[in-house]
C-alpha cells in the first residue's frame, strides 16, 4: 500500500469489521480476520471505481469532479456491486 | 485515528472513519489523474459506501447462514463479487494471496517451533510424534 501525504490508503481491519456488524440482524454473526481484510480490498475498488467513474463523466475542459458527475455514473455502479 | 471520535455513539464512528479513507482514496485518484473532487462529492460517494455496506453486511450474514455457519467468510465475501467477472477474479485473487501469505506464516511458526524442540526436520519429528502415538496405544 503506497503512503501518499500520511494517508493509509485503505480501510482499516477493525473499521471493516464494526462497519459490518452494525447491520447483523443476527449478534452471533462475526467475521473471520480473512474475510475482513478482504472485505476491506473490497470496499477499496468501490471507492476507486466511484472516484474514477466520476473523474470519467466529467467534461474534458473541467478539472473538478462534482455529485452532477458522480449520479451520471452511479446506476452503472451499483449494478456491478 | 483510536480515539478520534471515542465520545459519539455506536453509527457515527465508522462513518467518520469511511469518510477519512474515502477522501485519502479520493486524494489518490486526485494525484493520479490530476483532477479535483469537490467536498460535496467526497461526501457522497462516503454515504454511498457506508450505505453499500449496509447490503453487503445483510447479504454476507446471509450466504454464512446458508452455508449454516455464524462466520462470515472469505467464500462469502467472494459471492458478494459475483456480478462482475473482473470484479470477482480480482477478489479470487486477494484472497489467493490471503491464503498464501497465512500458509507463509505457518510455516515460519512451524520451522521456529521444531528449531527449539532441538533441530529436528520435519520428516525426523513426524517420525517421532508417530513413534510416541504407537507407544501409547500399546
Amino acid at each position: 500500500m503506497e503512503e501518499r501525504g500520511g494517508c493509509a490508503g485503505g480501510f482499516r481491519k477493525d473499521t471493516v469489521d464494526r462497519l459490518l456488524r452494525l447491520h447483523f440482524r443476527d449478534g452471533r454473526t462475526r467475521v473471520n480476520a480473512d474475510a475482513q481484510l478482504l472485505m476491506a480490498e473490497l470496499l477499496k475498488v468501490f471507492v476507486r471505481a466511484a472516484a474514477r467513474a466520476a473523474r470519467q463523466a466529467q467534461a474534458e475542459d473541467l478539472n473538478k469532479v462534482d455529485t452532477e458527475q458522480l449520479e451520471k455514473v452511479l446506476p452503472q455502479l451499483l449494478l456491478d456491486f | 485515528m483510536e480515539t478520534e471520535g471515542s465520545h459519539f455513539t455506536g453509527a457515527e464512528e465508522p462513518r467518520a472513519a469511511v469518510h477519512y479513507t474515502v477522501g485519502c482514496l479520493c486524494q489518490e485518484v486526485e494525484e493520479d489523474k490530476d483532477v479535483q473532487f469537490s467536498k460535496q462529492s467526497i461526501a457522497a460517494i462516503s454515504e454511498i459506501t457506508f450505505r453499500q455496506c449496509e447490503i453487503f453486511a445483510k447479504d454476507l450474514e446471509m450466504f454464512a447462514r446458508h452455508a449454516k455457519r455464524t462466520t462470515v467468510t472469505t467464500e462469502d465475501v467472494k459471492l458478494l463479487a459475483r456480478r462482475s467477472s473482473s470484479l470477482l477474479k480480482y477478489i479470487t485473487q486477494k484472497s489467493e494471496e490471503l491464503a498464501s501469505s497465512n500458509m507463509e506464516q505457518k510455516e515460519k511458526k512451524r520451522k521456529k517451533s521444531s528449531a527449539a524442540k532441538g533441530e529436528r526436520t520435519p520428516g525426523e519429528q513426524e517420525a517421532a510424534m508417530t513413534e510416541n502415538e504407537d507407544s501409547n496405544m500399546a
